[in-house]
């Protein structure tokens, strides 16, 4: 194996083209000042960062926090399960591209849908008010629970997918070796089956974590643009009152925090595992 | 018991994710333009649908973009995965690499689009399918490799070398040895790409072009008079295709021995 | 695998080539402004092809114009205000009034105005106003001023504009100041009304106002007319109010932007937008009310005579034309409006 790997520089290559560069862009920004007429202009300057450090922007980011781990978790709890099934099943291929298919649909038309479930006059009302399991229609729509309930629908297929192509290389002929030696049903599960999952469940943790963090056409629309997240300020930075430098300091923040939360992650992981 | 839970459990998910495609299937039919109150039963949509000549330009435009985006990235993901894999000893690259990759997920969407639209500025190159494409390539690259490696882990690179110590070529034993057993996570990978460039409006929203219009756009603007029946009759016949197009792959995957 | 991309190459130069025609012209225009009938139309009279994309918002368009180096686009629509703001950035063509005789049909009051004097940067399209809205089935007292929606009895039932000029325009007229203020102590006193005010907002939404409106998610709140009047076709319960204190008017422009690739075909487009028969056309599909006073003669008299979307001459003597306030007033704009949306 003397060869160059040619085909990795390239790839190597665009993708420091592509992904670094427009990075450092980002962080150049977040440090200019705010010009209103030509986006962005000198003096460098470090106000950016200091204006975010106040209680108000410190309740947004512990907002969208609590609610991307809630939605993680939500997505967590029900595609584990749905994934052993899943794996244990023999129509593997055809569930799992019935999984993926609804998305194929536009996902801001499904979460225009969703609406007409939730509204005040929309279908879950009517259904529980004929059931007579409440006399009032229930005010669902521009809550929190809105907005989590349709993260966790958008961002499902993301957490079932890697814990699944994880889940089906593990070989379950390690219950039956266990089970002769004499484990239990508990012993099965949280020393065998979890400990060699994990890697599925953070690859599929992190792929809802972070977008969960960051979208924000779904709380605009079903949080009613009440519950402001940071993908909502960002996007209000960038669009709305025009501060690019403040909207890039926002963006480089949101990255730290994110990447420290996946170092203690990763930690915690690799503790487990010796 | 046991199977009869399962089965349930299996059940409701599904149901939770069909609802709102079958809500969207009805309101195809509603006669109401603005209101979601049922108002009667009307094939009107359907009729307008189909001479709605930039929906369906807008449509297949997406769609050529999400085969090309998702088959360029996996092949890309799937070489660098493999690369990695097969040598473990360059710690280096492997760290860099998956640091930038890392990168590019943590970035917000919106802040993406916005620096790859001053990116091609820079560069002069000028935003339509092209820009779409390395657009959509750059954000699509970091899942096919998580997805891909979550599954390579669980291999042993000594399959790899036991083939070419047999005789094999590079390239026989990439195509008959790993990739029969990356398969799933590969298959994985190329869903995700095509679903995350079908339905990507953010990114698309600052790189796209005015010659190259795509199907996100176009809905996400006509949003804002409200969802028109006619989308839902859209979305309606995108999801009966991708059904159909299921069951003939299912069907036909059957067949062979 | 390589076979693919090269067939998948091939095809798509081979699309590229059929839909390119000789003529084309870029329109980049608001969603929901300009129905596609209309373009079609003039696609089949003139021959020239339209590439058609829309945006959300005046900043959106700004910043992707902005951020450009090779203007792309031909044909823009900035709101009032905006043209203002990039007509003194040298942004827009000065427009050649020999290439747009169709300006003859114009409404006086559109034809010299202060956003634009003489409309030697613009020509204005459609306009609307920011006033009441509210729900017979819901509502027992109607409100008729600003001021009203302040009352405890609309906690959680009202719909905002999710827009900082139109909320803070409220806040300023329930204080008897004028929408376009400039100064920073008026924005602060409204700044503090419209935080009184939050506990009665149950959402902003600029954008699917008319599914909120007819199916009584919002009870009242600020619209503009032209949904009202969609709403009040769908739902007769949608009642709507010119406020007492006064309201805004916006106006929405086709502009040609400075550098455009293919003028002559902007200009064609913008004179073919000014018949009376597409002013008319756009007038019915999309509802809002039309600057054009040759087309708003062809629509239906029962429109025509609709207070809702062309109040009486008293009523508009009431409305404020949105300008533009400067750089620096909408800093302080958007300084408040930032603290006010992170309040909730």
């Amino acid at each position: 194996m003397k060869t160059k790997p040619f085909s990795l520089y390239v790839i190597y290559g665009c993708l420091l083209i592509f992904g670094f560069v427009p990075f450092l862009l980002v962080a150049v920004t977040s440090f200019l000042s705010n010009d209103p007429n030509n986006l962005v202009t000198l003096p460098f300057t470090f106000d950016n960062y200091i204006e975010l450090f106040t209680p108000l922007f410190g309740k947004v980011f512990l907002r969208s926090v609590l609610i991307s781990l809630i939605t993680t978790i939500g997505c967590l709890v029900i595609a584990y399960p749905f994934s052993y099934f899943l794996v244990r099943s023999k129509h593997q291929s055809i569930l799992l591209l019935l999984i993926i298919i609804p998305f194929w649909t536009s996902s801001l038309i499904r979460t225009y849908s969703l609406i007409a479930i939730l509204k005040f006059k929309g279908l879950l009302n009517l259904f529980l008010l004929k059931l007579h399991i409440i006399d009032q229609p229930l005010s669902l729509l521009y809550t929190n629970f809105a907005v989590i309930s349709g993260l966790i629908y958008n961002l499902f297929p993301f957490m079932v997918l890697p814990i699944f192509t994880n889940m089906e290389r593990f070989d379950f002929r390690l219950f039956e070796a266990a089970k002769d030696l004499g484990a239990g049903k508990l012993d099965l599960f949280f020393k065998i089956f979890l400990p060699n999952t994990a890697r599925g469940i953070i690859s599929g943790c992190v792929l809802v974590f972070l977008p969960a963090m960051t979208l924000f056409y779904i709380p605009n629309v079903l949080g009613g643009a009440r519950s402001i997240l940071i993908g909502n300020m960002i996007q209000s930075q960038f669009l709305v009152i025009e501060n690019w430098p403040q909207g890039a300091a926002t963006s480089m923040i949101l990255t730290a925090l994110l990447l420290v939360l996946l170092f203690i992650f990763k930690r915690k992981g690799n503790e487990g595992r010796s | 018991m046991k199977t009869l839970l399962q089965k349930l459990f299996l059940i409701s998910v599904y149901l939770f994710l069909y609802i709102p495609i079958i809500v969207l299937i009805v309101y195809s039919v509603n006669k109401a333009r603005f209101s979601l109150q049922w108002q009667g039963f009307s094939t009107q949509w359907y009729a307008e649908l189909l001479h709605d000549r930039e929906l369906w330009s807008a449509f297949t435009h997406s769609v050529l973009l999400g085969i090309c985006a998702a088959v360029i990235s996996t092949a890309t993901g799937l070489f660098a995965c493999v690369q990695l894999f097969l040598r473990p000893k360059r710690k280096h690259q492997r760290r860099s690499l998956f640091a930038i990759l890392l990168l590019l997920i943590v970035i917000p969407d919106l802040v993406l689009g916005v620096a790859l639209l001053l990116l091609f500025n820079i560069f002069a190159i000028l935003l339509g399918f092209f820009s779409l494409l390395i657009a959509h390539i750059t954000f699509c690259i970091p899942f096919v490799v998580l997805t891909i490696n979550s599954r390579i882990h669980t291999l042993d690179p000594n399959l790899y070398y036991s083939a070419l110590d047999l005789g094999a070529t590079r390239t026989r034993a990439l195509t008959s040895v790993l990739l029969p057993l990356l398969w799933p996570a590969v298959v994985s990978a190329l869903l995700l790409c095509f679903t995350l460039s079908f339905d990507d409006v953010i990114i698309s929203y600052f790189v796209a072009g005015p010659d190259f219009n795509i199907l996100p756009l176009t809905i996400y603007s006509l949003v804002r008079v409200g969802v028109t029946p006619e989308l839902n009759a859209l979305c309606t016949f995108t999801f009966l295709l991708s059904m159909i197009l299921v069951i003939v792959a299912y069907k036909l995957s059957r067949k062979s021995p | 695998m390589k076979r693919c991309i090269l067939i998948m190459l091939v095809l798509l130069t081979i699309s590229s080539q059929t839909i390119a025609g000789p003529k084309v012209v870029n329109v980049y225009i608001w969603g929901g402004e300009i129905p596609k009938s209309v373009v079609h139309k003039f696609e089949q009279d003139t021959g020239i092809k339209v590439n058609f994309s829309t945006y959300d918002s005046n900043e959106t368009m700004y910043a992707k114009l902005k951020s450009s180096r090779k203007m792309v686009y031909d044909v823009i629509m900035p709101s009032s205000y905006f043209v203002e703001r990039m007509r003194n950035q040298g942004m827009l063509t000065k427009l050649d009034k020999q290439k747009l005789p169709n300006q003859s049909n114009l409404s006086k009051p559109f034809t010299n105005n202060e956003y634009d004097p003489l409309n030697q940067y613009s020509m204005p399209i459609n306009w609307g106003a920011t006033g009441i809205f509210y729900n017979r089935e819901w509502v027992k007292n109607a409100p008729t001023s600003w001021m009203d929606l302040w009352s405890n009895e609309w906690k959680q039932r009202l719909l905002m504009l999710d827009d900082s000029r139109e909320v803070f325009s409220i806040g300023l007229l329930s204080l008897g100041f004028q929408p376009n203020d400039t100064d920073v102590s008026h924005i602060n006193e409204a700044f503090k009304a419209l935080m009184k005010l939050g506990p009665n907002i149950k959402m902003f939404a600029s954008d699917s106002v008319q599914a909120i409106v007819i199916d009584g998610d919002a009870h009242a709140g600020a619209a503009w007319n032209g949904d009202a009047f969609k709403s009040n076709m769908e739902n007769p319960n949608i009642q709507f109010v010119y406020p007492k204190e006064g309201f805004v008017i916006w106006v929405d422009c086709l502009s040609i932007p400075v550098n455009a690739p293919h003028v002559e075909e902007a200009y064609a487009f913008i004179n073919y937008m000014m018949k009376p028969e597409s002013a008319s056309e756009i007038a019915r599909i999309e509802g809002h009310a039309t600057a054009n006073a040759k087309g708003k003669a062809l629509l239906p008299r029962s429109t025509q005579d609709n207070p809702i979307v062309y109040p009486s001459d008293e009523t508009l003597k009431r409305g404020y034309f949105q300008r533009y306030v400067g750089q620096k007033t909408i800093a302080v704009y958007n300084y408040y409006w930032e603290r006010f949306k992170l309040s909730f």
